[in-house]
């Protein structure tokens, strides 16, 4: 759930993915899946199979060319948003936990922790023998001076998701003590964001500007250096990382390469070694060229038709539940998605942990939707419009096939169409009726979506601003936030998914997978479902 | 002389002006704002409040107006809100591959454009001339970035002679590298130079200096390069002047195809962003070369021809 813009700027990590959306594999595979599956789909593989692939000995040496829709601004971990600076700066620098591929919490700098019987103080013990790059070693006083830095940031884009925390303390070299004001069930996944990276202490002595022109992180990688609007940066091999062995490349060279056809003839062309952000519209012709392997990855993300209560007409519940049912999501998403994609269910996508399966999903259904909106003040329908950013293809062709779904039912609908800013300044205004958009988690922990997209009040966004305000919802989002046993959460968050299905305050219309393509010589390359990947474990055959 | 190009740089700087003023009124119209991009959906009401006012965008529009026309008097086209770093500095660090960009694109329509006129002209309604007509109608029609892609396509993923996209290293890689985009975006003139300069050329066939010169018995060929194309020059070069402007407009287009970051696909970025300085840099600096170039055509034109008077 971060935010905007495509082109060489500010690109939120959301719009790496703006277009790269949909699996076919996923649409066979999605009621089979488990709830907190993160598993790689790898229907699309062609030649060497995953399996294949991953027991190959690895290779040591060589530059990874990767070419991104995205190009970074800053490296500082505690101010930005944006998918160019993140999915930079965190080849760089490291947080105490990081999410696998598979969507699992896994210790990283930190080797575990301990939680007191109130749940209100966490003692973290760091993992030995890490470096900086530079060859200093880690110490307790790091991790404090870089959490502070990042939660006590007003300005930092997710210092909120620190809100919980009330001090921290060093114990020596090696352990980190901190006190929470409340029991926080989401506390581990909100210290691995990358905005919790660690950072050395008072900069290791510099400045902050002269620190970050070329920092100094645990990371498996180091910057050589940095110019905020080059068109390229090279990362080369940490030679102090903490994991034996690793990273096996010399260097990695991101490019930005902002338009999507020119990003899928480069790897058509052998020009570059992995792309992000196929455009679902290429996958069928990447799929049939036997140089280039496509990957698909599932994700924190759901695509969704959002109803603005401000107005009569969607503050009646009926009327949200005719249109949820007048709209026929397989087929969106066999249109939109060039049979990629899995159709919205649940507004959890399947990946996130404590996703219900057995959610009450109104489904398609025509008759349903009738006699639903003959129940409603609206009878005999209304006119309507839907806002959309021109930019996305694929939510303007979303949007004319709702146009068209829900002419049976005498709701007339007009499309408005407003370039990515303009787009995000009107609806945040609350200046819409109907707009499509997508949420993503930025963690592993589902909280996040649950109050944000919820929260009416504390959420931050007025629920998705679709203001939806349903108290015994919000209660309930408030419990789950404190209930550290996994089984009543889990029972906690599948209430809170089935009262929403019901109320209908936005339609899940899909749950788009990221989509990457590599060259076969790209080994090891996996992305979690946060859209993070790491590259110490990738190699060049 | 002198007087007539103190009489055009002053009208170019009222030009330049127009196009400043109407760039800020229609940026500050349109919604969006850089502020939101850059803090993201979480951003607090306050925190895009302190950064709007870090900008001096919550002053009012005739405020904000006198101090960016002030400052841009002063030679100062402000910071960049999303890169942190001067807006010259970003158009100096693109300008040269624009420029590069523009000058191979020039040279390769007058290089194609040239002989086909040259051919259709002399074949005046034979199958060559209706041929090149057929094609610069189809030219005409075809939009360049798909006439890129398709050369993309053969050149660099099929023959891997040229490269994909982007800027290649050393002298050798840049020259490769601009080779297609230039072509691409000539394409995009030709059709309009080849039709003038081939009624530029019929005019002066029909000529009596050209009559006399075959009267005399000189070749075809001399007459057709030594005299026809000689007197041919100055309406290639007028229309290749007024068509620079069109060519670099085109570079936005071009640059996205193929992936150069030069100050077109700044231009773009910085619109979707809302980076207002630089959107106004770049448009100064784009519409000032337009004016430029077009007084260097008239003074070329001028010293080719000497009837052309100046005034």
């Amino acid at each position: 759930m971060t935010d905007p813009i495509s082109q060489r700027g500010p690109v939120s990590r959301r719009d790496v993915f703006r277009y790269g959306l949909g699996a076919s594999a996923l649409i066979a595979l999605g009621p089979l899946l488990p709830v907190t599956s993160g598993a790689t789909t790898t229907t699309a593989r062609k030649g060497g199979s995953l399996a294949q692939r991953s027991h190959a000995t690895p290779t040591r040496g060589g530059t990874l060319k990767f070419a991104r829709s995205v190009a970074p601004t800053t490296l500082d971990p505690a101010n930005t948003i944006i998918a160019g600076d993140i999915y930079t700066l965190d080849k760089i620098f490291e947080p105490l936990y990081v999410t696998s591929p598979k969507g699992q919490l896994t210790p990283w700098l930190a080797t575990g922790y301990k939680a007191s019987t109130n749940n209100k103080t966490l003692t973290f013990s760091l993992r030995p023998g890490v470096k900086f790059s530079d060859g200093s070693p880690l110490t307790a006083a790091d991790v404090v001076f870089s959490i502070n830095r990042a939660r006590k940031d007003s300005a930092g884009p997710l210092s909120f998701l620190d809100y919980a925390i009330t001090s921290l303390e060093a114990k020596g070299t090696s352990t980190v003590v901190v006190q929470l004001s409340t029991p926080w069930a989401p506390i581990i996944s909100d210290i691995s964001v990358f905005a919790n990276s660690i950072i050395p202490a008072n900069f290791g002595g510099k400045t902050e500007a002269e620190f970050f022109k070329s920092p100094v992180g645990t990371g498996p990688f180091t910057l050589s250096s940095f110019t905020p609007d080059a068109t390229s940066l090279t990362l080369k091999a940490n030679k102090h990382y903490w994991q034996a062995g690793k990273p096996y490349l010399d260097s990695v060279e991101f490019l930005y390469v902002d338009n999507d056809n020119q990003r899928v003839l480069q790897i058509e062309g052998g020009q570059v070694n992995i792309i992000d952000t196929v455009p679902p519209a290429e996958v069928a012709s990447l799929k049939g060229n036997s140089g280039v392997v496509l990957e698909q990855f599932p994700a924190w993300e759901v695509d969704l038709l959002v109803l603005n209560e401000k107005l009569p007409q969607f503050a009646d519940r009926h009327v949200r539940r005719a249109i949820t049912y007048a709209i026929n999501r397989p087929a969106l998403v066999h249109a939109a998605n060039f049979g990629t994609g899995e159709p919205g269910g649940s507004f959890f996508p399947p990946s996130l942990e404590y996703y219900s399966a057995k959610t009450p999903v109104l489904e398609y259904s025509l008759s349903k939707a009738k006699a639903e909106l003959a129940q409603s003040k609206y009878p005999k329908g209304f006119a309507t419009k839907i806002l959309v950013d021109s930019g996305n293809q694929k939510f303007v062709t979303f949007a004319q096939i709702i146009k068209s779904q829900l002419q049976p039912l005498g709701i007339d609908v007009t499309i408005t169409g407003l370039d990515h800013s303009a787009f995000e300044s009107t609806f945040q205004k609350f200046d819409y009726e109907m707009f499509i958009d997508y949420a993503i988690n930025d963690i592993s922990d589902p909280d996040e979506m649950a109050s944000f997209e919820l929260n009416f009040k504390d959420g931050g966004s007025s629920s998705y601003w679709s203001s939806y305000n349903n108290p015994a919802v919000t209660a309930l989002v408030n419990s789950a936030e404190a209930e550290f046993n996994p089984t009543k959460r889990a029972a906690l968050y599948a209430q809170i998914q089935s009262m929403v299905a019901e109320d209908a305050p936005f339609v899940p219309l899909d749950y788009p997978p990221y989509i990457y393509a590599t060259s076969k010589s790209v080994q090891g390359f996996a992305v979690n479902p946060g859209g993070a990947y790491r590259l110490e474990d990738v190699w060049l055959t | 002389m002198t007087r007539y190009i103190t009489w055009r740089l002053a009208s170019a700087v009222l030009v330049v002006f127009g196009v400043s003023v109407v760039t800020f009124l229609f940026l500050h119209l349109e919604p969006g704002s850089a502020a939101r991009s850059l803090l993201g959906e979480h951003a607090t009401a306050r925190s895009i409040a302190a950064l709007q006012k870090r900008w001096g965008l919550n002053a009012s529009l005739p405020s904000q107006f006198v101090r960016y026309m002030s400052a841009l008097f002063h030679g100062n086209l402000g910071t960049s809100y999303i890169y942190q770093v001067p807006t010259s500095q970003l158009i100096g660090a693109r300008i040269g591959l624009t420029a590069s960009l523009v000058g191979l694109a020039s040279l390769a329509a007058v290089v194609m454009t040239v002989p086909l006129a040259a051919i259709a002209a002399s074949r005046q309604d034979k199958v060559a001339d209706h041929a090149i007509r057929g094609f610069t109608v189809f030219g005409l029609g075809m939009p360049s970035f798909w006439f890129g892609i398709i050369l993309i396509e053969i050149f660099s993923v099929h023959l891997h002679l040229l490269p994909v996209g982007g800027v290649g290293s050393g002298f050798g890689g840049y020259l490769e590298s601009l080779i297609l985009p230039a072509i691409t975006a000539a394409i995009g003139i030709v059709p309009i130079l080849v039709r003038s300069l081939r009624v530029g050329m019929i005019e002066i066939l029909d000529a009596e200096f050209v009559a006399t010169a075959r009267a005399k018995g000189l070749k075809e060929p001399f007459v057709l390069i030594s005299i026809v194309a000689r007197n041919a020059v100055v309406p290639t070069v007028t229309f290749l002047g007024l068509n620079i402007a069109y060519l670099i407009g085109s570079t936005v287009i071009v640059e996205q195809v193929f992936n150069l970051n030069g100050l077109g696909s700044l231009l773009l970025s910085s619109i979707l962003n809302r980076d207002f300085p630089v959107v106004q840099g770049v448009t100064i600096v784009l519409g000032a070369s337009v004016v430029l170039i077009n007084l260097v055509t008239d003074l070329v034109a001028a010293r080719l021809d000497p009837r052309i008077r100046l005034r």
